[in-house]
């Protein structure tokens, strides 16, 4: 999640920044077109008045008149630099410039565009020009070089890039700003939501008070959270409550069955009394281990809890052990590296005893049954395999739930929440466990986060 | 001896006082922290059975008032918090043990027994050698001998055997063995106590005619005559 949020706003940003681009680019290109044609348009007419002023010095003084008009024009210091002019006769004899080579125009005249061949040293230049046939037959062509207009037109080209540019950095800039402030105020929220899920309820992630969308939703994240440590709380109390309620009567039960086997009686009623002893010590130890496995569940993820040797924590569990697996003819096998991890002797203990005793009462007589702890890449690995029927991979996960007992094993003592116990120790530890198979039998690897 | 009792649920203080009487010992009982503040410090008490959650004044600050004030008697706490943090913490306050609410009367005779035992032995200088009939074990050279015969003994086995010669003729139960012996505090899945004490017991008790180490049903065990 953590990882993802980076790269959700970065594509926010983008995205964000690919549509304001092409906006720009969308408008740039319109606003070129619109400039262009106007120029365009502004030149034709400038040629077009030119053309008709020229053709009324026609009418009223003829060829010669138009002539020295156009020669005054050209050459004289009155006329538009950007002018272009040409005459020719009847049968396209250059009188004046160059035309084009084209087919003679109609009376009414037509637009032509072409380049003008420029002079030594000088830039082609893009000229659009009006041409018409004179009543006494002449061809004239009246034009205007475009290269103001090409400069402005260029100078636009270069102006929207370099807008481009800074608007791409700026886009980008304010882009990453944006997905930053989002990612960190996500991020505050994802980091307070995992260590919660971790187990840390009194957490809560910290307001800025500006009532902004995200402090809202930080708001409502917090209220939540409030609720749920009440629920929890609620039953927690609950499980005190009821562990306290029940346990007492029961042990006055107990205690009530102590005495009356302490009377004399006869063999088959203490006979009797015993089993009854012994179904309520089973049904108080199932009390207790309920009670410990919901505390161990409610409780947070030490993170300072002391550095431990498990090694020596294992070689006391395998020692405890000896007897009750020598008594059925297994061997324990002891394989460890030096590792130590933070957490509590005790619990620990527990993890490891109960995954010894579900070994050995598993596997077959004169099997081995073997435990293992080594340092892995990502953590501290403590394995407990035995040889026995192994668990179906169908049925693994469901081991774990309370009193859930499979039904090959109905018949062997316990209660069904060993593993229970097993799981919340390696979770308050930060850890993670797997069934694996042996092949035959059943390996259990515990991943532990190295000190 | 004269034990104060220091309990609010009529109940369980009338079932406590009730064992401790037919064990023999006077029992004063108060009903809540501030009789019991005002009794332990005012009588000569030989041990204190403290409730963990009274009304008034809890027993903890009870407990570290009494410490404060530098009386020293004996204190089991008794509280209906099986976690091991509240025991740890019940432990720092000064108590001298700690049980878990409910219990079987057998274990809180036991414990008892134990932290009265622990606190006069403090009084005097620690032995070397420990008895129990014809059996002796000498914690300098590390040997058990019984009528003479030294036995063989595994380093667990001895401190097992150490531990209950220090409570000879008192009751040990299982769970006092795995704290004191093996120094875990945990729920044994099975009795896999019961199977170091028959090993022991193979040891010290094999081919003589007067068993020593005896097995006290629904409590624990016994060494002794």
């Amino acid at each position: 999640m953590s990882r993802a949020l980076p790269s959700t706003s970065t594509r926010l940003a983008l995205l964000v920044m690919g549509f304001f681009l092409a906006s720009f680019v969308l408008i740039g290109a319109g606003v070129y077109v619109a400039v262009s044609t106007l120029l365009l348009h502004d030149a034709r007419e400038l040629a077009r008045a030119d053309a008709i002023a020229l053709v009324d010095t026609y009418r009223d003084g003829g060829r010669t008149a138009l002539l020295a008009e156009l020669q005054q024009r050209i050459h004289g210091d009155e006329g538009d630099p950007d002018a272009v002019y040409a005459l020719a006769d009847a049968e396209g004899r250059a009188l004046l410039g160059r035309l084009p080579d084209m087919r003679a125009p109609g009376p009414r005249g037509r637009w032509v565009e072409f380049v003008e061949l420029a002079a030594e040293g000088a830039q082609a230049q893009r000229v659009i020009a009006f041409e018409r046939r004179l009543p006494g037959g002449e061809t004239l062509l009246v034009g205007q070089r475009l290269q103001s207009q090409d400069r402005l037109l260029a100078l636009m080209q270069q102006a929207a890039l370099l807008a481009l540019l800074i608007a791409a950095t700026l886009g980008a800039l304010v882009g990453w700003l944006t997905s930053r402030w989002v990612a960190r105020r996500l991020r505050s929220l994802d980091a307070t939501a995992a260590r919660v899920g971790a187990g840390e309820l009194g957490l809560r992630v910290p307001l800025d008070r500006s009532g902004d969308a995200f402090d809202r939703v930080a708001q409502r994240f917090n209220a939540m959270l409030d609720r749920i440590e009440d629920l929890l709380g609620g039953v927690r109390h609950a499980t005190d409550h009821i562990a306290h309620d029940l346990r007492t009567p029961l042990t006055r039960l107990r205690n009530r069955l102590e005495d009356l086997r302490q009377q004399p009686s006869g063999d088959a009623a203490r006979h009797e009394l015993e089993r009854a002893l012994a179904d309520t010590d089973q049904l108080l130890q199932a009390f207790a281990a309920l009670l410990r496995l919901a505390r161990i569940e409610a409780q947070a993820t030490d993170a300072d809890a002391p550095e431990l040797d498990l090694c020596a924590l294992i070689d006391d569990a395998a020692e405890l052990y000896a007897p009750v697996a020598a008594e059925c003819g297994i061997r324990i096998a002891v394989a460890t590296n030096e590792a130590s991890v933070r957490g509590d002797r005790d619990q620990l203990f527990q993890l490891v005893v109960n995954l010894l005793d579900n070994a050995l009462k598993h596997a077959p007589p004169g099997s081995e049954v073997e435990l293992a702890l080594d340092i892995a890449p990502d953590g501290v690995r403590l394995q407990v395999a035995d040889h026995g029927p192994g668990i179906p991979e169908a049925e693994r996960e469901r081991v774990f739930d309370r009193f859930q007992r499979l039904e090959a094993h109905r018949g062997t003592p316990g209660i069904g929440l060993g593993l229970s116990l097993v799981r919340a120790i390696v979770r308050h530890h930060g850890g993670r466990i797997q069934l694996l198979d042996n092949a035959p039998g059943l390996r259990v690897q515990v991943m532990l986060p190295s000190p | 001896m004269r034990v104060l009792l220091v309990e609010d649920d009529a109940h369980t203080a009338a079932f406590i006082a009730k064992g401790l009487r037919e064990d023999g010992h006077a029992v004063d009982h108060a009903a809540d922290g501030k009789q019991g503040l005002f009794l332990a410090s005012t009588e000569p008490f030989d041990a204190v059975v403290l409730d963990r959650m009274l009304p008034g004044l809890d027993g903890l600050t009870l407990l570290r008032t009494l410490r404060g004030a530098g009386n020293a008697t004996p204190i089991l706490l008794l509280t209906a918090l099986g976690d091991t943090d509240h025991r740890v913490e019940g432990l720092r306050a000064g108590a001298d043990d700690y049980l878990v609410k409910p219990f079987a009367y057998a274990e809180l005779s036991a414990r008892l027994d134990g932290i009265v035992r622990r606190n006069r032995r403090e009084d005097g200088r620690e032995s070397t050698r420990l008895h129990a009939g014809d059996l002796e074990l000498d914690l300098l050279s590390r040997e058990a001998r019984r009528d003479g015969r030294r036995i063989e003994l595994q380093p667990r086995e001895f401190r097992l055997l150490q531990y209950l010669l220090r409570h000879a003729g008192q009751v040990v139960t299982r769970t006092m063995l795995l704290e004191a012996v093996w120094d875990y505090h945990f729920d044994p899945q099975t009795n896999v106590i019961d199977v170091h004490i028959s090993r022991l017991r193979q040891k010290i008790d094999h081919g003589f005619a007067k068993p020593l180490l005896h097995t006290v049903r629904g409590a624990g065990y016994r060494l002794g005559e």
